[in-house]
């Protein structure tokens, strides 16, 4: 029962992430096609968002690898070039989109690089989708494929058929949040890309059966209603979202885009369940044991209300339409008249070099009695003398930040010149 | 099976990309807490100091976190990909340890750093303040999950073997694993001391460079990095000795490795050695006689360091990784502990403003801490080979099936894209320090010439 429970949590964090990084994906790919100081605010758009967004793959990765690691052990490796260029490309797409937003002006060359990068991680995904639902070659619980295993018409289409979701997510998300689109423009794009995500998704769904001939029967009766049902909803979405771009209330469209990724992954999970990996890798024997899924469905369970709950916060600071970030300017620092005048003393004279040779001694002194160098005395004098040094340590530190605060070193010098 | 140029190659990777990755962490953790204590400062003194500091080192903060997050992101499934066998064996242990770590800590640091980072002006400060809190203590969280998920891989307790599968048996155990009690601590105070030193090193170079503008802040900056380094680097060599007292007793060959001695003939210390693994002998050492010793805490001189020629030969780890990583975490550690005594001192003699060579060495130790993490960790990770759960399932055993090509691609696909991302990082994070923090709008009347620089 308990892996069950965390192959829904894998299936649930994949819903997210599709769903939230579908868009961020979406508007990155969108970018590209956009003008360039349009570039700038997709890009500002996804920024505040896609660290939390991009979790949820983690955590789908994680719950898969802690909960089903059969299944963990088997698929990664199968898809091991896509999904290390996925990684790379989500690298190179983080640091575009960082890049872009910490330099302060449009940069061309980052823009591009974030809506190229988002492109490449949408077509690795779309082939890592294809290959798993093709089923990859394995024995013993292992993989055994070959290296270009995943390469195969269907999983190139399934790549086209993502982009063309995650497209319409961004579309989606873009008419919520900017006010730059005409209505008829969000009219016209959304529509067609959601004629090209039904059109891919009526091409995948009857081609997989050709694909994987020997999963994916509809025979049973509880499987095939759970199926239309999935697909109904599905079909509803669409309607929805046919309808809703370039109307008000702008949130419209991305809901019911959200609603038919969702339907589209439920309907997936109903012909497949229990099988995780085709042909015939299943829930129970890719599980973990029961003491580990029970750690790890309380774990993350009792967690999940938490994080939905400061996720759903964050996003509500940014909901609305997007606007330019408004940082108030600094106010002016404290003043000090006077720069701190510093005590100069000669150097060289025989007081200073008997100083500085105390402080050496004392100073290897210290080092030693820290690094147990005196034997049997660090038995007594190790806790009790890390302890006095670091007591030390603090009480002269606080003394002379006081100090130096009074004396105004933290201070601006207004018109002093530079000391030399 | 496996060939062995596979096995090499995923090593060779593993490394490469945990080397990367840990190099942010090792600065974020500490500068979130640093954030996190500067802006509560300013919410409660108002002083516009405080948020100059908060402004200025978010920059440098968030492009860090989001290459770490990157980096981090292919950690995750690299256990699966290049390490199927070790996945599927260790998945309801480390995996599940993992998992935590990324519902708690991950999404805790993911769901706030967007408030922290773009909610200026849409959110009120206290708000802000708590968004910092709440990122400093994902990082700080994050950090106590992985140090677990690690040290069982050094120290295993806990769990049952059956089918091929470590199978949990007791959880308290498993997470607070003996290892874990010693290497936690000595983690946690490395990422905030490495930060500091990188703070303290930033904040000199504007007092030798005598940035009028930055003044303040630089002052203000130093004085706080020099004030932590002054209290928690005797606290870590002390916690690095139990560290490596306790390793001594679990892991012997690792003790032998990082000690760099064949024979166990060797009262002295090693200071460099040039070992032939094929002979068991170093072909060249240069010790300082009795030391070693005395570190053993024997001042009679006749104790002599456990030789690596002890382990059977199938069980040695590479003395050269482990010997050169322990040594530039440790002489990197005594360095630091006497640059932050030298601090203490300037301050209580009221000099450490206007000492110019001791701000110029600040400005070489900038990056000691990630010298040492990296140095401490190499000597963690290699000094463990040839076992990836000590004592019960090797490296070799725990690969992919693979083909050489595949593994090779990826890694040199790693190599290059890290090379490239770790210049930009520098020549940004160069950048961001000419350009400055932001100058009031009534600064000082003579603008700054660098000024010119902020794009």
């Amino acid at each position: 029962m308990l892996e069950y429970v965390s192959y829904a949590l894998v299936l649930f964090s994949l819903a997210m992430y599709v769903v939230l990084d579908g868009y961020d994906l979406g508007v990155g790919m969108l970018s590209l096609a956009a003008r360039p100081e349009r570039r700038r605010q997709y890009s500002e758009i996804v920024a505040t968002a896609w660290d939390a967004n991009e979790s949820w793959i983690i955590l789908a990765g994680v719950v898969l690898w802690a909960g089903l690691p059969g299944a963990y052990a088997v698929v990664l490796p199968s898809v091991y070039l896509p999904l290390i260029v996925m990684l790379i490309s989500i690298i190179l797409r983080g640091l575009g989109l960082e890049m872009q937003s910490a330099a302060g002006g449009y940069r061309r060359g980052w823009a591009l690089l974030f809506g190229g990068a988002s492109l490449a991680t949408t077509l690795c995904q779309g082939l890592i989708l294809g290959t798993v639902l093709t089923g990859p070659a394995q024995r013993d619980g292992t993989f055994q494929g070959a290296a270009f295993g995943w390469f195969s018409l269907y999983s190139v289409l399934c790549a086209l058929g993502l982009v063309a979701v995650h497209l319409l997510a961004g579309a989606a998300w873009l008419q919520d949040k900017t006010e730059g689109w005409s209505r008829s423009g969000a009219r016209r794009t959304g529509r067609f890309l959601l004629l090209v995500t039904a059109a891919m998704a009526v091409v995948l769904g009857l081609t997989l059966r050709s694909a994987d001939p020997q999963q994916f029967h509809l025979g049973q009766p509880t499987r095939a209603v759970f199926f239309w049902l999935a697909v109904a909803g599905a079909a509803g979405a669409c309607a929805v979202a046919w309808h809703a771009f370039g109307r008000r209330p702008d949130w419209r469209p991305f809901a019911a885009v959200a609603a038919l990724i969702v339907c589209g992954l439920l309907g997936l999970v109903a012909v497949s369940v229990p099988v995780v990996v085709p042909p015939a890798l299943t829930v129970h024997q890719a599980a973990s044991p029961h003491s580990s899924e029970l750690f790890l469905v309380l774990g993350v369970g009792l967690s999940m209300p938490f994080v939905l709950a400061y996720n759903i916060y964050a996003w509500q600071s940014f909901r609305g339409k997007y606007t330019a970030p408004v940082e108030s300017p600094l106010p002016p620092l404290r003043d000090r008249a006077q720069p701190p005048t510093a005590s100069h003393e000669r150097t060289g004279t025989p007081r200073t070099i008997m100083r500085r040779t105390l402080l050496i001694v004392l100073g290897t002194a210290a080092v030693g009695v820290s690094q147990d160098v005196f034997g049997g005395v660090a038995d007594w004098i190790d806790p009790i003398g890390v302890a006095v040094l670091c007591c030390t340590a603090l009480a002269a530190w606080i003394t002379g930040d006081r100090r130096d605060e009074r004396a105004g070193y933290f201070d601006a010098t207004t018109g002093a010149e530079t000391r030399s | 099976m496996v060939s062995s140029t596979v096995v090499e190659l995923s090593r060779w990777q593993f490394a490469i990309t945990a080397i990367f990755h840990m190099t942010f962490p090792a600065l974020t953790v500490g500068l979130s807490v640093l954030l996190a204590v500067v802006y509560t400062v300013y919410v409660r003194t108002g002083n516009p100091l405080y948020l100059q500091i908060f402004r200025f080192w978010r920059k440098i903060f968030a492009v860090g976190f989001g290459l770490g997050v990157v980096a981090g992101t292919v950690m995750t499934f690299e256990f699966g990909l290049n390490w199927g066998i070790y996945a599927h064996a260790v998945g309801p242990v480390v995996g599940v340890t993992i998992g935590m770590e990324v519902i708690t800590a991950f999404f805790l640091e993911a769901g706030f750093i967007g408030l922290m980072l773009y909610g200026d002006g849409r959110i009120r400060p206290r708000t802000m303040a708590l968004a910092s809190w709440m990122v400093a203590i994902g990082t700080l969280l994050s950090t106590t999950w992985i140090l677990s998920a690690n040290s069982w891989m050094q120290d295993p307790v806990g769990y049952r073997k059956a089918d091929g599968q470590f199978q949990a048996e007791d959880w308290i155990s498993i997470l607070f694993n003996p290892a874990f009690a010693h290497r936690f601590p000595h983690m946690l105070l490395a990422v905030l001391i490495s930060a500091a030193w990188f703070v303290g090193g930033i904040s000199a170079w504007y007092l030798v460079k005598n940035r009028v503008n930055a003044q303040p802040m630089a002052r203000r900056c130093l004085s706080i990095a020099l004030g932590v380094l002054g209290v928690l680097m005797p606290v870590q060599l002390y916690v690095g000795d139990g560290t490596a007292v306790f390793m001594g007793g679990h892991q012997p060959a690792k003790l032998q490795a990082f000690e760099g001695n064949w024979e166990s003939d060797n009262n002295g210390y090693n200071l460099l050695v040039v070992p032939d693994t094929d002979r068991g002998e170093n072909a060249f050492h240069v010790g300082i006689p009795y030391l070693g010793s005395v570190i053993a805490q024997d001042l009679s001189g006749e104790t002599k360091t456990p030789g690596l020629l002890q382990t059977p030969p199938d069980e040695r780890p590479d003395m050269w990784a482990t010997f050169y990583g322990f040594r530039a975490m440790y002489f990197t550690a005594l360095i630091m502990f006497g640059t932050a005594f030298a601090g203490l001192v300037l301050r209580m003699r009221r000099r450490l403003f206007d000492s110019p060579r001791f701000l110029r060495w600040m400005v070489w130790m900038t990056p000691a801490g990630i010298i040492a993490i990296t140095g401490g960790w190499i000597t963690a990770e290699a000094g463990r080979q040839p076992w990836v759960v000590y004592g019960q399932l090797r490296t070799a055993d725990a690969v992919s099936h693979l083909n050489t090509f595949e593994v090779a691609g990826s890694l040199a696909g790693f190599v290059l894209l890290y090379g490239a991302l770790l210049a930009i990082w520098a020549r940004y994070i160069v950048r961001t320090v000419k350009a400055g923090p932001e100058a009031p709008p009534t600064g000082p009347a003579t603008p700054d010439v660098s000024e010119a620089l902020v794009a």
